[in-house]
């Protein structure tokens, strides 16, 4: 359980100690693609909690997400059209409904437990 | 089944660990990139346009020694089969002429310290000169683009000093002459010496020397002025020489 953890501590740690920067040109590219990647992140959570997980899934999303999301706001700056708002927005979104849902889950799994609690208690 | 489970299992964890992997990656690189402008340029178009022109002429001088190490290669080049000797001799004698280890003939102007003679007739004492001052005059000559400068005999070279040891005033630890002594400066151009005599003419050189009880005498430029050799050994505390095949 605590190894995904680690991972996410190892790799922000590297980020910020070897204190790599990108040109500013690909400051968007890269916010668009770690959008992306924390949607996704939130999705397979969401995924987990309703018992629907696909690792293939998840992984092949997590990619694809990040790539389609970069190849999008590339697409929007060649064409002179803010296309990266569009996957900012479908990504925002798409992230408040996750997180939403995992709360609501997480919600009503708390309510049951108390619930159960009570009967056993009761009887 | 469950150690198939186990496996597919671990296998996950695997992979969601690389995945967050590489958002932690992503976030710290991103963050790195926006804290990136830590101190915010405040200066105005003046300050930014004098710095400009300061790295211009920076510019303009490293250009100047390209070029001229650029002619020094080719002659390296050009006299490689038939003179190496002499291009390689004649480079040390030119670092020679430059650290002031040869005798220079060329134009220049002659500088005469002497007591004041109405102040000797007076009684006055006459006393050495001070370092502070021959110092000052020696930084003003070389403001004014003087190639080699020798007082009473002694080279200046860019390890002499001028001293007071024990009451006599030194250069290169050789005490100098007590006045009337001359001090001899080369230029590189006549126009140059020419300059420079107006400059000295021009400056309150002749005012502090009689402070201290002396007449400076400018002479006019000449195109012919030796400046002797520095002639003590020059010693040398950090560089040392390569051996052969080191």
């Amino acid at each position: 359980m605590w190894l995904p953890f680690l991972g996410l501590v190892l790799g922000l740690a590297l980020g910020l100690l070897t204190n790599i920067q990108i040109p500013s040109i690909y400051e968007n590219y890269l916010s668009i693609a770690v959008l992306a990647a924390l949607d996704t992140l939130f999705g397979g959570i969401r995924a987990q909690l309703q018992h629907v997980y696909d690792d293939k899934v998840f992984v092949s999303g997590f990619f694809f997400n990040i790539v389609l999301a970069a190849g999008l706001a590339f697409l929007g700056v060649n064409l002179g059209v803010d296309l990266y708002l569009a996957a900012i927005f479908a990504f925002g979104v798409r992230l408040f409904q996750n997180i939403a849902i995992i709360r609501r889950i997480l919600l009503t799994r708390l309510d049951e437990k108390r619930h159960n609690k009570k009967k056993t208690s009761i009887e | 089944m469950r150690l198939g489970g186990a496996i597919l299992k671990k296998n996950m964890y695997t992979r969601i660990t690389i995945v967050l992997f590489i958002i932690g990656l992503m976030i710290a690189v991103q963050y790195n990139t926006i804290q990136k402008p830590a101190e915010r340029d405040t200066r105005d178009i003046w300050a930014i346009r004098e710095e400009l022109a300061e790295e211009k002429k920076r510019h303009s001088t490293l250009l100047a020694d390209i070029r001229s190490l650029n002619e020094v290669v080719g002659r390296y080049e050009q006299s490689e089969k038939t003179n190496l000797q002499g291009v390689l001799n004649e480079t040390v004698n030119r670092l020679k002429q430059q650290a002031g280890l040869t005798d220079i003939t060329g134009p220049g102007v002659i500088l005469r310290v002497e007591p004041a003679p109405e102040l000797v007739a007076m009684g006055y004492e006459i006393k050495e000169i001070s370092p502070d001052l021959l110092t000052q005059l020696l930084n003003e000559l070389y403001k004014y683009n003087a190639a080699s400068v020798a007082i009473d005999g002694n080279r200046i070279v860019h390890t002499s000093a001028i001293r007071d040891i024990n009451g006599k005033t030194t250069v290169n630890s050789v005490a100098l002459s007590s006045p009337p002594f001359e001090i001899y400066v080369g230029t590189t151009t006549f126009k140059a010496a020419q300059k420079m005599y107006n400059s000295i003419q021009a400056s309150t050189f002749i005012d502090s020397f009689y402070l201290d009880n002396f007449n400076l005498v400018i002479e006019e430029p000449t195109e012919l002025v030796t400046i002797p050799a520095y002639d003590q050994p020059l010693t040398n505390d950090y560089l040392t020489e390569v051996k052969k095949g080191e």
